[in-house]
């Protein structure tokens, strides 16, 4: 069937009405003919048939013999389909055109990215891959994707793996890098203190320990020299060559562990204030062009007792807004009521020991471990304010690396 | 003599299995439900409108009574109706 539809589509087809006193007697003649008829539908006295379009031209014969009038209605298939196309020849031109441009203009490059890199400069990787053709403009058959690979690869050492890769117009140069080894400082250093404190461990894994068990030590203080330790008791037998008289210095390393005490101060009154807003507002609008301002719309200074505000300034984006300046201020004003609250002293008391610990724990690093947490209300001479020390006893690392320099100092807390 | 020599073909088609419509010259109807009706071996249309078709045969003629039908395809062999098909008759 689809075959047969195929065939009357290509050869065409023409659409009849057929009237005439005798219409089965043309069915007939076109029969005994070889006219292939289908489609044939009575309506009233009129019958409708399908044609092909080359024996729609021997059709005149039976249809005078049997005395019908022949009627077209209507024509398609891929004949009257041609006809129409040759009529608009600057459509199949245009169509032609089209994908003529459209084959040459993904048969260039138009896009290089460059995709994982972290450290490396992808200009560079740019430019190499420039250098080695492939460039924005560049026809896509003449890429030698793996020339470009190996000569990143050689050009670049701290890349691991290069990918050229072409989507479309698009060319992606996936980069992998290396994961070099940290350089390792080797110039001398003293380990020093960072904090005061009481040494409860000193394990000293490069230089000499200046400092043992127990010892008090004040911030700045050297507690692990940058110097070749002296032979211990048990190898003192051994004869060790003379000691050059300069003594050799060296990266003094090692963990050093303190207990540190630290202070905090917090305060509440009894009496809390929350704000909020109460949703009225006023607004003012001004609109400065160039260096002339005009209030579109003001508001007074202090419109509300209480208030909060906020500035809203709109421009255009900056590659329009370049040396005139159109830019519009808009303030707002939010009206504020302010809620007063009765706290017990034993809220406050919290209220004021969190404020105190808040800001000691942006003193004390992560790695330290809190022995101790105390705190200590204290005596208050106003009326309704709360007023709370606390003390934290950690032990943690206060070992600080410094480059054995007299000039150079322990970094600022 | 006629009838006497068509017995004889008869029991020759038999004889050596032939389809009776090949020797015979006789149509072959074949009906899908009442949707379908293709008749193979006609003499051309005597009567058509939608709901009567009258076929001529070899021996009389075919009456097809039904509703909407059309001619879907007309070949020289063979007529194909479509539509709804009703009734057939048989008229030698």
């Amino acid at each position: 069937m689809l075959t047969r539809n195929l065939a009357n589509y290509t050869t065409g087809v023409v659409r009849i009405k057929i009237t005439g006193v005798f219409p089965e007697k043309f069915i007939n003649l076109c029969l005994s003919e070889g006219i292939l008829l289908w489609g044939i539908k009575k309506e009233g006295e009129e019958i409708y048939a399908n044609v092909r379009l080359p024996d729609f031209f021997a059709i005149r014969k039976p249809a005078l013999k049997s005395r019908v009038k022949v009627r077209v209605l209507g024509v398609r298939g891929l004949p009257f389909t041609l006809k129409r196309v040759k009529r608009r020849r600057m459509l199949i031109a245009g169509a032609v055109l089209f994908l003529v441009l459209l084959q040459i203009l993904t048969s260039y490059i138009w896009f290089v990215d460059v995709a994982g890199v972290k450290n490396v400069s992808g200009d560079r990787i740019k430019s190499i891959a420039a250098a080695h053709g492939l460039h924005p403009g560049a026809v896509k058959s003449g890429i030698k994707a793996k020339e470009i690979e190996n000569s990143i690869t050689l050009a670049m050492p701290e890349v691991a793996w290069v990918g050229v890769r072409l989507t479309g117009t698009r060319a992606i140069v996936e980069i992998v890098e290396k994961t070099m080894p940290r350089t390792e400082d080797k110039s001398p250093a003293d380990v020093v203190a960072l904090k005061d404190g009481i040494i409860t461990e000193i394990i000293a894994l490069s230089g000499q320990p200046m400092v043992k068990k127990g010892d008090t030590v004040k911030r700045g203080d050297v507690l692990i020299k940058g110097i070749v330790p002296p032979p211990s008791e048990e190898n003192a037998e051994i004869k060790m060559p003379v000691s050059p008289p300069t003594e050799p210095r060296i990266r003094a390393n090692g963990i050093v562990k303190a207990r540190v005490w630290y202070e905090g101060y917090g305060e509440a009154g009894l009496v809390r204030e929350e704000y909020h807003r109460t949703g009225n507002r006023k607004m003012s609008v001004s609109l400065k062009i160039g260096n002339t301002v005009l209030d579109l719309k003001k508001a007074e200074a202090e419109p509300f007792p209480n208030f909060e505000s906020e500035e809203i300034f709109k421009k255009f984006p900056s590659w329009r807004n370049t040396g005139f300046v159109v830019e519009t201020k808009i303030d707002i004003f939010y009206e504020l009521v302010i809620d007063r609250f009765e706290v017990s002293p034993e809220e406050a008391r919290d209220m004021a020991k969190e404020q105190a610990v808040k800001i000691l724990e942006t003193k004390i690093p992560e790695t330290a471990e809190v022995l101790v947490r105390n705190s200590e209300v204290l005596s208050s001479s106003e009326p309704g304010l709360t007023r709370v020390k606390v003390f934290i006893e950690t032990v943690e690392d206060i070992g600080y690396t410094q480059v054995a320099q007299p000039t150079s100092q322990v970094p600022e807390e | 003599m006629k009838s006497h020599r068509r017995g004889k073909m008869e029991r020759i088609a038999a004889l050596l299995e032939i389809p009776d419509d090949i020797v015979l010259d006789l149509p072959r109807i074949t009906m899908l439900g009442n949707k379908q009706l293709l008749v193979e071996n006609h003499k051309g249309i005597i009567e058509y409108t939608a709901s009567l078709v009258r076929i001529r045969l070899n021996q009389g003629e075919l009456i097809i009574a039904g509703e909407n039908l059309t001619l879907g395809n007309l070949q020289t062999e063979q007529i194909l109706f479509e539509g709804i098909v009703a009734e057939i008759k048989y008229e030698v």
